[in-house]
């Protein structure tokens, strides 16, 4: 178990909250759509450096970011660090979401619903995290955050194709189209079928009764 | 129990620490009255400069660890200027009640003052009190937090023991305090800075070396982490942990109330 200093997680916490509001605080129009999410926990643990974080939307106004929360989380985001990196540099995150490690458990749609409200907003991590971190980890760590809330830009689109593609393809979980029209075609002609055998059996045993009466 | 760090040797001699010097027993609440009487009104710009302004990071952590919710009660004993209620009071929100206690009238003034000025008033107590014998009933409070108070404390065992009395089943105490740096190296230079650098800032931004001197005695005679841990066990908590922050610099404890 990797042990953390709270302080420097703590520092990088309050500085990003602090990028964070500051954003919310000139982007009048999210106000409504967070206060929509107000009350929402989601959580975030990054296996690779046994760090749990959690994002509180207190109000429309405000966001919060802990490291330590005893309340149920709405949704969970659990992966490596090397899977969020992924995600956020990824071309198309949807297909790196389904295929990479990361799980997710509960209402996904709160978190999606956040990153969209996030993408939308000119949100400076850059200055507070270098002032906390210093000019590398500080940069890369601003990158990434950055990169991470932009990806639900089209996501949802995205999304829809590569759940299609990969229910059908990957999984194997639901049938194609064609494979489904040409099962029940089959099914019909079967049923079809089935009932003319009945007929056939019907008239062969009424036949077989009207035989031994005359017999 | 060692002689250092505690109250075996209070309890036999009738004697206790003021810093790296032996007092009566009676005498310390005076004496650490008076150091905190001369340091109230710059006593968060001297926590700003002699942290760097860290003493923020290691309360905002205590704050998350303590889990209030809304409609708590929570006690904040030496609770001074106040920056743990301001945030305490937006967390119990209006169904809860925050309790702001100091044994010092001139640090609950200066943290009354403040509170006010922040517009958090509505679910704050300001009481004057001592943490050994605390004026509340028995199984009434959620969360009891006391940061950068016990080391002042004369009997610590006895105020662990009266904490213990008013937390409810179930609630929380959290001590946050000045403790042992966990590298030696650390110890070394934390050592340099706190006997050498430290006194010159109180000189002169406090115009008040000596007290500033007693801080830095004080936190050396201060249980360590485990002493600490055994000191609440010792009273009664339960589910005893503590989390070192800045290398053990600081440390926050916590326990439970069974």
């Amino acid at each position: 178990m990797i042990q953390h200093d709270p302080v420097l997680i703590s520092a990088a916490l309050a500085a990003a909250e602090r990028a964070l509001n500051q954003a919310i605080a000139l982007a009048p129009t999210s106000h409504q759509e967070l206060d929509a999410l107000s009350g929402t926990l989601l959580g975030i643990e990054i296996t690779s450096l046994d760090l749990t974080l959690y994002i509180d939307i207190v109000s429309g106004t405000e966001v919060q970011l802990m490291m330590h929360c005893e309340r149920a989380t709405d949704a969970f985001v659990r992966g490596s660090m090397e899977d969020f990196a992924a995600l956020a540099a990824s071309d198309d995150p949807a297909a790196t979401l389904i295929n990479g490690g990361i799980e997710l458990e509960g209402r996904s749609t709160s978190l999606i619903s956040l990153q969209q409200i996030i993408s939308k907003m000119d949100v400076d991590w850059e200055a507070p995290l270098v002032e906390v971190l210093g000019d590398v980890a500080g940069h890369q760590l601003a990158q990434t955050l950055r990169r991470f809330f932009r990806w639900s830009e089209g996501a949802r689109a995205s999304l829809k194709r590569q759940l299609s593609e990969y229910l059908l393809e990957e999984g194997r979980l639901t049938p194609p189209k064609a494979e489904l029209e040409f099962f029940y075609d089959s099914v019909q002609s079967l049923s079809m079928r089935v009932e003319r055998a009945q007929q056939q059996v019907e008239k062969l045993i009424a036949k077989a009764a009207s035989n031994r009466k005359t017999s | 129990m060692s002689d250092e760090q505690g109250t075996a040797a209070d309890r036999e001699d009738d004697t206790t620490d003021f810093g790296f010097t032996r007092v009566d027993r009676e005498a310390k609440a005076g004496m650490v009255r008076g150091v905190f009487d001369s340091v109230a009104s710059r006593y968060d710009l001297m926590n700003d400069l002699m942290s760097g302004g860290v003493h923020r990071l290691w309360k905002r952590f205590t704050i998350e660890l303590s889990a209030a919710r809304p409609g708590q009660t929570v006690l904040d004993i030496a609770g001074g200027t106040g920056d743990l209620a301001a945030r305490f009071s937006k967390l119990v929100g209006p169904e809860g009640k925050v309790i702001l206690a100091d044994i010092n009238a001139a640090m609950l003034e200066v943290g009354r003052d403040r509170l006010i000025d922040k517009g958090a008033t509505g679910n704050i107590e300001v009481v004057q009190t001592d943490a050994q014998a605390l004026p509340f009933e028995d199984n009434s409070i959620d969360c009891i937090t006391i940061a950068f108070g016990l080391r002042n404390v004369t009997d610590k065992d006895m105020a662990l023991r009266s904490m213990l009395r008013v937390l409810r089943p179930g609630g929380r105490l959290l001590v946050l305090e000045f403790s042992k740096p966990v590298s030696p190296l650390l110890g070394k230079v934390y050592d340099q800075y706190s006997f050498q650098i430290l006194p010159t800032m109180g000189r002169l931004i406090a115009q008040d070396a000596d007290s500033y001197r007693y801080l830095a005695e004080s936190i050396r005679k201060h249980p360590d982490q485990d002493t600490l841990i055994d000191m609440m066990k010792d009273a009664g908590f339960m589910e005893c942990r503590y989390h070192n922050m800045t290398g053990g610099i600081v440390a926050v404890h916590q326990g439970f109330k069974a």
